[in-house]
């Protein structure tokens, strides 16, 4: 249905005809329609794309930190739940992760902390631990408060 | 064609015709069945997925088991391939596959069930109701403080930590609509928040319903698409959302153009009614520019300069300066980002490890051209409610904070636009957020 009557129109009759405005869109070849299809069909081709690598990367990084989780335990011969996991120390995408968790039973960080450095590929359910230190209780990990480094791993990350 | 034939062929239709509604009424049941789930369990011993709250659904408590992540995923999971499977029934006719009565009865259900459950999976009711105290108990401007300014207040200890310390972002006239609910107390103030957004979702639905009738469209299909919608339900009345009432503006307005001869009273109105929707959540004035584009006329552009301007008024009178000055707040949360949120995803798949400041400019001109490109369409004709609906969808799309109920704002214009694709492309992104919680489900179980 055109407007091509109504003074709306006449108002803008000054402009060229593929610039007036219109009431209704005119019933073309769908050449329009087909582009603007195809662009969104495409967006939607990356969303989906993206979606589903992201789902399967955190899929990963959680089966690996129950792996990691497992290991300390394992490690340790603690069965503790509160543990604390750092990816940040070494780079998100290393792939290398901090474990820490009380050596003697309280809540989190009541006791003096064993925290593990933990990388490198699953074996039987585990991966190898590279190295440690401990944290005295109630202190977050920062390289000021860590002490009795060990391992290969934590060479240079406790002040003493 | 012989009387035989015709006589076969009825009954292989009406034999269809059976077996359809049968499979629509089991989808519904399965849909409403996954919707209990999560409410039960969601009251039951303290789930870490539900927000700490008063206890406004102790009645509750014991009939469930503890909602853990997988299962949260799994009834989420189950009512949405339910609700999926009910409009795929529909999809080719765009008729609802069960009839009228069976559609209320189901969308009633599924609010009542969630109404009368605990908060679900946001506390950003209690930060409304934080700031409503605020203004009122404690005379302190919401927006020029956070929470952590009331700390001692029996309110502060269910907002949300990453929010106690940030001012409101919404309008003013919902920080007013607010207050009469800040005197109730805490659990009386919870309920009214539970009110209002139940008979906000009511009255977007019965717009939707009028809008849908207005342009030839079954409205009872209309209705069943965004009432029984599971993340509409579950995150949206459940965490008793504020975006309802935006979407209750939105409607509103669009049945005031279209589901009535317009006249400029009527448009003017419209308009008016989209910045008083704009004055409780600002995305909402998305459809403003394309109500102007398609009416070409002096009314809705008076009727929104009136609102604006009485908006303002009232705004500097209760909040001052920082009360009209929105836009520094939107420029705030526009900063944030979340994971679940499609560019956070893109950065991720091009082997970023987040969004940067300059994705953030990236992603905004995307969405100036997507609007440009849409507002030339209206001007040549388009549908100004489809066009409207794909702006809300590429600002939550392109927003680098998503949430679960930012996707449902187009949800109620894409049924009741003229472009199907919109329907269509705004589940799809639905789609693909329910995906994308899935992966606590593929993790071993310990």
């Amino acid at each position: 249905m055109s407007r091509s009557t109504t003074p709306a129109d006449e108002r803008f009759s000054w402009l060229p005809t593929w610039l007036r405005p219109r009431d209704e869109e005119l019933s073309g070849s769908g050449r329009t329609r087909l582009i603007e299809t195809t662009v969104l069909l495409l967006v939607g081709l990356i969303l989906a794309i993206a979606t589903i690598y992201d789902v399967s990367r955190v899929s990963r990084v959680n089966h690996r930190l129950s792996i990691d989780l497992a290991t300390w335990r394992a490690y340790t011969g603690h069965d503790y739940r509160n543990l604390t996991v750092d990816q940040e120390l070494f780079g998100a995408s290393s792939q290398h992760e901090v474990v820490c968790g009380n050596t003697s039973p309280g809540a989190v960080r009541a006791r003096v902390q064993l925290c593990l450095v933990i990388y490198g590929p699953v074996v039987g359910g585990r991966r190898t631990v590279h190295g440690g230190w401990y944290l005295p209780p109630h202190h977050e990990d920062r390289e000021a408060v860590r002490y009795g480094c060990f391992g290969p791993a934590a060479e240079g990350l406790c002040t003493e | 064609m012989s009387v035989a034939a015709r006589g076969e062929r009825g009954r292989v239709s009406v034999g269809s015709a059976r077996w359809t509604q049968a499979l629509a009424t089991l989808l519904a049941l399965a849909l409403l069945a996954a919707t209990v789930e999560i409410v039960l369990d969601g009251a039951s011993g303290n789930p870490p997925l539900i927000p700490a709250s008063p206890h406004i659904a102790d009645w509750l408590v014991g009939i469930g088991e503890r909602l853990t992540d997988r299962i949260l995923l799994t009834a989420l999971l189950v009512a949405t391939v339910a609700y999926g499977g009910l409009l795929a029934l529909g999809w080719r006719a765009r008729e609802s596959p069960i009839s009228k009565r069976r559609a209320i009865a189901l969308i009633a259900a599924l609010h009542i069930v969630v109404f009368a459950g605990p908060i679900l999976l946001s506390t950003d009711v209690f930060s409304y109701i934080a700031y409503a105290r605020m203004g009122v108990e404690h005379g302190l401007n919401p927006y020029l403080h956070g929470p952590d300014a009331i700390a001692s207040d029996p309110i502060f200890r269910y907002v949300g930590s990453d929010w106690r310390r940030v001012a409101t972002a919404y309008g003013p006239l919902y920080t007013l609509l607010s207050y009469p609910l800040a005197p109730l107390g805490v659990t009386g103030a919870l309920w009214g928040m539970k009110v209002v957004a139940l008979l906000a979702s009511a009255g977007t639905l019965v717009l939707t319903w009028r809008c849908a009738r207005a342009r030839s469209l079954d409205p009872v299909w209309a209705i069943l698409v965004v009432g029984a919608n599971p993340l509409y339900v579950i995150f949206g009345v459940g965490g008793a959302h504020n975006d309802l009432l935006m979407m209750l503006a939105m409607m509103g307005a669009v049945a005031l153009m279209i589901a009535a001869r317009p006249t400029p009273g009527r448009e003017a109105t419209a308009a008016a009614v989209v910045v008083a929707g704009a004055l409780v959540k600002a995305t909402v004035a998305a459809l403003l520019p394309f109500m102007i584009v398609a009416r070409r006329s002096m009314a809705p552009i008076l009727g929104a300069l009136a609102a604006l301007a009485a908006g303002a008024v009232i705004a500097y009178a209760a909040f001052g300066l920082h009360g009209v000055d929105v836009v520094s707040a939107l420029n705030r949360d526009a900063a944030f980002v979340s994971t679940d949120s499609f560019a956070t995803e893109l950065a991720h798949l091009f082997g970023k490890p987040g969004v940067f400041p300059i994705d953030h400019d990236l992603l905004k001109a995307a969405l100036v051209l997507i609007i440009l490109y849409l507002m030339w369409r209206t001007w040549r004709g388009y549908d100004w409610v489809a066009a409207s609906g794909w702006t809300l969808l590429a600002i939550s799309v392109t927003s680098t904070w998503l949430l679960a109920w930012y996707i449902l704002w187009p949800l109620p214009l894409a049924v009741v636009c003229r472009d199907r694709r919109l329907l269509g492309a705004t589940l799809a992104i639905q789609a693909l957020y329910v995906i994308h919680q899935t992966p606590p489900l593929l993790a071993p179980v310990r």
